[in-house]
């Protein structure tokens, strides 16, 4: 039998405000622990909520990026239980009235496909704090509690393992290019917990719901379902009913395997949070928040898809976003955004990669790497632009003067010059016309060389060569 | 509503974590009896229902949000200062497990 | 007569022609305080009061506050200084921050010498349940009858004339039940109006910071000075602030006031009614236009059961925050679940505990709607009901209980089967959020009377208006033990 997979994922998404989510603490990511902490993350007596005006901001533009419904109105409710992660036993959330509801994000399926997958709910709430494990006992550390989170809850409408990772990658897409989070699984900067249940195709009850965790990266979700939706498969080819339970993801066997079995669903007591007025959000402030919004992933890739660059290297250049951003500096006054795009792609990561260092760190301002890929469009050639770099990149200071020090000059295109210099070799070589004319066809070599060395470099070689053809056959 | 037996009571404090004698449930059930009386009472009234549960007393909506700057974080040991427990600069407990 | 037992006017005046000090008048609050049998401290601060008083040398004329010795109930966040709700949960808590009121009073140069017990954290109304025991009456030297709580304490070193006026909080009535005790002036103003930070929340919905005075322009001076909005407190009102003394002249003339009369029909000590019906008729005399009105048995009757559901629930997550892990005394155990189960259940009191259950009880998916979103309706539908009253008269005119202090003896916080209408009344300022104040109407058996005017949302002006009127009325300006001993009324 044949069974249909219903999955279904909640993202919770760190964002990189610079103060936390109710309270004014730095929100740096700080590794020492506890120094990111004021009373409020303690929960020390007294203390109260107090939302972050660009937290809401980015949860906005999240919404408006997911063709959510926001609500104009922010109420936040008390989710309690009791848990050493959590300070106040409670954890302020956005149960009943979430910011964002009903949209969707479209995403590719395995076939290629555009399919749409629609998003229930965005809301904001706060993290808890970290817990270091030891081998006999646990510490606590309060930087993490109350860092801002958006969770994004959506329908069960993913189908394969396949499209969940295109969902989250599209997820990831839009918090990072709104610089709303950094979107990094592997940092739990964005953290999954998938819902997967399978039922025969054809069948409209859903089947038992498993829970999925410790998914730390994009290639992560799509190998775990897949496992998952076997292992499932399995129990019910051979008649083993699919427990509910909780499992998380083993990244060295590959396998789910299992958490903790779920008994009865935890009451949170959810209640509406007494210690924040309700929040009216002007449809100024709404619609600043989405027009001021930073341009997302979607729109910079059609942007360069116009510009010239395939889909390939646009998709390279965006699922970094420092290297796109670093892209687009260089793109300003460049007279190729291929020529850009492809420097950026070869050399420059080329000398990331061999440095061992990110974009961030690269020590060329996008524009010198501008200036050198506009002497390649002005003429001069690939190599000679490659010494450019390497030397910009060694002695520092601008490509004009990188140029200059090297004394590189343009090579000349002009054909009465070329014409002229070919001429004079052709003349001086009879012997190698001879040659060619015999066959030997490394005799062009030769005269290209030495049409090159008679105009100390200044023609271009291409069209040396190409007159020289076409004067040879006139002899 | 949940029927109130003298085991919802101590399955509802240790849920609350702590315990307590059991003189003191019983004082309890008594009391929850004489407060499920009275609010089944209350819900017999008419009309109740089109009232929206009310949590602030007045309408107070405004649009304050707080602007997105940190302030100085507390020093390290002053933050665990009221801390019973701990260790290197951050709160212990006995192992967490699940 | 000493200067501590005048008005914050007349020791102020004093104090700027330097016939006294801040120092002296601490020293003196202080002694007061350690001679007091009332047990009205958590703690006393002779150290602090007296270093800071010596600090204020030159008196600052604009500054009706400067130099003026007070007290705060031991559940406002006092930074460097223990402060427990009187609570064994939060033995040895050192707070890192001072509330936005403390901050307030010290910012104004006023000398805190001590915080005051309190029912464990503000859940109670007898005074009794604190963790240093019960805080008496200081008008009842036999120790029989109660102050009344939860702000016990500060009642008490009011009324024994420690100090000027003293910080409390009112969740349902415990700064306007124990003022009716202990003979004092005790305002809650408007949810909002006064900042809540740093304020131990027992119920925020219906939390208020509340002040208990001598009198009505002391109160109203009290109001100046804490009043505001405060970004700390994101319910904290933007409302502008008046000069809450602007109004303390206004006529009576032409006010109109309601009487519930369910309230007053429910009391059976005639001597209070018959002090009550007296004032109405003085009242009238004036030009009010007094009438008595049915509030509707039914509501008044579910205030009670309404008030425990809410209170309650929010009780027990604001609480949830009291694991002895980030703070209060750690008792260790074999798991994280142990340790915070050691320290609430060594930490709080039975009652506490019951309190505890009722909330969470309420709140669980399957009883919400039967409890805590039922009571919440319920709230809505009273709070409807007294602005319907409000909207028709200018002032709600109550006896604050329905009687003098009870007796200790018979003081319980178990749940009621009867319907203590007129003991449970003033809740009703705490659902609608409305400025609401308790002063003195008289005496019985040497104990003080009290009454309650509740007015509009932000109309603190024109209720200090009429209480300042009552008062003149009543000739109880001042009143203390003290003063009633020494006849300086």
């Amino acid at each position: 039998m044949n069974f249909e997979a219903i999955i279904g994922l909640e993202i919770h998404v760190q964002m990189k405000t610079k103060s936390k989510m109710f309270s004014s603490s730095p929100n740096s990511f700080s590794r020492e622990p506890n120094t990111e902490v004021t009373p409020f993350d303690m929960a020390y007596p007294g203390t109260m909520p107090r939302v972050n005006k660009q937290a809401v901001i980015n949860a906005i533009r999240v919404a408006n990026a997911l063709h959510m419904t926001i609500d104009h109105t922010l109420y936040f409710d008390r989710k309690n239980y009791f848990y050493s992660d959590l300070p106040k036993g409670f954890q302020i959330t956005q149960q009943r009235r979430p910011i964002g509801s009903n949209g969707y994000v479209d995403i590719l399926d395995k076939d290629g496909n555009v399919k749409r997958i629609r998003i229930e709910r965005i809301h904001m709430e706060e993290d808890t704090c970290k817990q270091l494990h030891l081998s006999d006992c646990s510490l606590l550390d309060y930087n993490r509690a109350g860092t801002p989170l958006v969770e994004i809850v959506s329908l069960p409408d993913i189908r394969s393992g396949t499209e969940a990772m295109h969902y989250v990658e599209a997820i990831r897409n839009i918090v990072v290019y709104s610089l709303t989070s950094d979107g990094k699984m592997e940092e739990g900067s964005l953290r999954c917990d998938v819902n997967v249940s399978l039922r025969p195709f054809g069948q409209e009850a859903f089947g038992t719901k498993v829970e999925i965790k410790n998914l730390n990266s994009i290639k992560n979700i799509e190998q775990a379902l897949d496992y998952e939706i076997a292992r499932q498969s399995a129990c019910l080819l051979t008649g083993t009913p699919v427990q509910q339970e909780t499992r998380r993801f083993d990244e060295a066997s590959g396998k789910t395997v299992l958490m903790r079995v779920k008994t009865d669903a935890v009451d949170y007591k959810y209640f509406c949070e007494p210690n924040i007025a309700p929040i009216a959000l002007s449809d100024e402030f709404v619609q600043n928040a989405i027009d001021t919004c930073p341009e997302l992933y979607d729109a910079k890739k059609a942007r360069y898809l116009k510009a010239g660059l395939s889909d390939t290297d646009a998709s390279i250049i965006l699922s970094d976003l420092s290297m796109a951003l670093y892209f687009e500096k260089a793109l300003a006054g460049a007279k190729s955004a291929k020529t850009v795009a492809n420097f950026l792609i070869v050399e420059v990561n080329s000398y990331l990669n061999k440095n061992g260092i990110g974009i961030a760190s690269f020590p060329m301002e996008a524009e010198t790497l501008k200036d050198i890929c506009n002497l390649q469009e002005d003429g001069f050639t690939h190599k000679q632009a490659m010494q450019v770099f390497s030397y910009v990149l060694e002695h520092g200071g601008s490509a004009e003067e990188a140029r200059k020090a090297l004394k590189l000059e343009k090579q000349s295109n002009d054909e009465g010059a070329v014409l002229s210099f070919v001429t004079q070799v052709l003349d001086a070589n009879p012997q190698s016309i001879a040659d060619f004319k015999a066959g030997k066809d490394r005799a062009i070599g030769f005269l290209v060389g030495q049409v090159m060395k008679l105009s100390k470099g200044k023609v271009n070689p291409a069209a040396v060569s190409k007159t020289l053809q076409e004067e040879i056959k006139k002899r | 509503m949940k029927e109130i037996t003298m085991d919802v009571l101590k399955d509802a404090a240790h849920r609350l974590l702590f315990t307590m004698s059991e003189k003191e449930y019983e004082t309890l059930l008594e009391e929850f009896g004489i407060l499920a009386r009275q609010m089944e009472k209350i819900g017999e009234i008419q009309g109740l229902e089109s009232y929206e549960p009310m949590t602030f007393p007045f309408p107070c909506e405004n649009s304050f949000l707080r602007e997105d700057v940190p302030s100085a974080p507390l020093n390290r040991d002053e933050a665990l200062a009221n801390a019973g427990s701990k260790e290197d600069g951050q709160i212990k407990l006995p192992k967490v497990v699940g | 007569m000493s200067y501590l037992d005048c008005g914050i006017v007349a020791i102020h005046e004093a104090l700027v022609a330097k016939k006294t000090t801040p120092l002296e008048l601490a020293k003196e609050a202080l002694a007061r305080a350690k001679a007091s049998q009332d047990n009205a401290f958590e703690k006393i601060l002779e150290k602090e009061a007296l270093e800071f008083a010596s600090t204020l040398i030159e008196p600052e004329a604009d500054n009706l506050l400067w130099g003026i010795p007070f007290v705060a109930k031991d559940n406002f966040s006092t930074k460097g200084i223990e402060t427990t709700a009187s609570s064994n949960v939060l033995n040895g808590y050192v707070p890192l921050f001072d509330a936005t009121v403390i901050a307030k009073l010290k910012a104004a140069k006023c000398v805190l010498i001590g915080k005051s017990t309190m029912d464990e954290l503000a859940m109670g109304g007898t005074g009794t349940t604190g963790h240093k025991g019960i805080t008496y009456n200081p008008y009842d030297p036999t120790h029989t009858r109660m102050i009344g709580g939860s702000s016990c304490g500060s009642a008490a070193a009011v009324a024994s004339g420690i100090v000027p006026f003293a910080l409390g909080s009112d969740t349902g009535d415990s700064v306007r039940k124990p003022a009716s005790f202990g003979g004092l002036v005790g305002m809650k103003p408007t949810w909002g109006r006064v900042s809540r930070y740093g304020l131990f929340p027992f119920a925020p919905s219906l939390d208020h910071v509340g002040f208990f005075t001598r009198s009505v322009e002391d109160s109203a001076i009290l109001l100046n000075a804490l009043s505001g909005r405060d970004d700390m407190d994101f319910t904290s009102s933007f409302k502008p602030v008046e000069d809450y003394t602007g109004d303390l002249k206004a006529p009576l003339k032409g006010k109109k006031i309601a009487v519930l009369k369910e309230i007053v029909d429910s009391i059976s000590d005639e001597h209070l009614l018959g002090l009550f019906a007296s004032s109405v008729e003085k009242m009238k005399q004036e030009g009010a236009v007094v009438e008595k009105i049915s509030f509707g048995m039914d509501l008044l009757q579910s205030v009670y059961a309404t008030y425990i559901v809410i209170s309650c629930a929010e009780a027990t997550s604001n609480d949830a925050n009291l694991d002895g892990i980030k703070f209060g005394p750690f008792y260790g155990g074999k798991t994280y679940q142990e340790v915070m189960f050691n320290a609430r259940t060594k930490g709080f009191s039975e009652l506490i505990k019951r309190r505890f259950v009722i909330g969470s009880f309420a709140l669980m998916r399957e009883n919400q709607e039967d409890l805590f979103l039922r009571a919440q309706r319920n709230r809505a539908k009273i709070v409807e009901r007294v602005n319907q009253i409000l909207s028709d008269y200018d002032f709600i005119f109550v006896p604050a209980a329905p009687s003098i202090a009870s007796r200790l003896d018979g003081a319980s916080d178990k749940l009621s089967n009867e319907y203590l209408i007129a003991d449970n009344h003033l809740a009703l300022g705490n659902f609608a959020g409305l400025p609401s104040l308790t002063l003195p109407l008289g005496m019985e058996n040497g104990l003080p009377l009290g009454i309650n005017f509740m007015g509009r949302a932000f109309a603190e002006k024109e209720l200090y208006g009429v209480a300042k009127r009552f008062e003149e009325i009543t000739g109880l300006e001042g009143l203390s033990t003290v003063n009633e001993k020494e006849g300086n009324l």
